[in-house]
């Protein structure tokens, strides 16, 4: 989706448990939603 | 994470109830919500440094609920122009003013009237001069094309109804060869119509 908009070198850098020990854990291990950090650059 | 909301699903009641849980955060910020928030959360599971964060004004940081933790991508840069879409009570919005100095400047966007007031108050707090904040929507961003060295955002762009109409928005105004630190929540499983129409899911 970035790389459709023009982006270039999108890359996943880092995952995190955001949501452990929360309410919506459950739901977050059921469907695997973590939290992401992601690197992208507008070309030159 | 979903690309574009249902075509059925009330956008409208969204964004209102977006504006509502997060007004609730800017103003009691240790009431009952479905996820984390303070600087302790951010320090132990996103890797902030626990002493940059105790030298932020408390109103800042209580506020904080950010998924992940954009500055663990590469330093800004001296002088830098850094735009936070979605700054909230201002945390990363006043790290990054620290970061890229005087000769720098920090512009936090925020849909939240409330949210947006408090990033203000931090920033005179901390002493910061070179933040602005700005009032407008992630879809629909406050600036000029090619204006920004840099854009973050925390937690924010999944709760847009439209993720190319705001990524497109990222891509504009940034300046060529400016970087996206994007912090957020993805969805490793497909999800059903179902859950995809379901609000209280979207602003979880």
């Amino acid at each position: 989706m970035l790389g459709q908009v023009g982006f270039r070198g999108v890359e996943i850098r880092e995952r995190f448990d955001t949501f452990r020990g929360t309410s919506k854990e459950r739901i977050a291990r059921k469907y695997g939603v973590v939290g992401v950090n992601v690197y992208a650059q507008k070309p030159q | 994470m979903a690309i574009s909301c249902p075509v059925d699903l009330d956008t409208r009641r969204l964004r209102d109830e977006i504006r509502s849980i997060y007004a609730r955060v800017a103003v009691e910020p240790s009431g009952e919500f479905h996820f984390h928030r303070g600087p302790d959360y951010a320090a132990e599971f996103l890797h902030y440094d626990r002493a940059l964060l105790a030298q932020l004004p408390d109103e800042s940081t209580a506020s904080f609920a950010g998924v992940a933790n954009p500055h663990r991508m590469g330093p800004l840069g001296e002088g830098a122009t850094v735009v936070d879409i979605g700054c909230g009570a201002g945390m990363d919005l006043l790290l990054a003013a620290r970061e890229v100095g005087p000769r720098g400047r920090a512009i936090g966007v925020d849909m939240t009237e409330a949210m947006a007031d408090k990033a203000r108050t931090s920033a005179r707090a901390a002493g910061l001069d070179n933040i602005e904040v700005r009032l407008g929507d992630a879809m629909s961003l406050p600036l000029e094309d090619g204006s920004a060295d840099v854009v973050i955002s925390n937690g924010v762009l999944n709760l847009t109804t439209d993720k190319s109409v705001a990524y497109g928005e990222v891509f504009r105004v940034l300046k060529p060869g400016g970087r996206f630190l994007y912090s957020d929540i993805v969805v490793a499983n497909e999800l059903s119509e179902g859950i995809r129409k379901d609000i209280d899911l979207w602003t979880g």
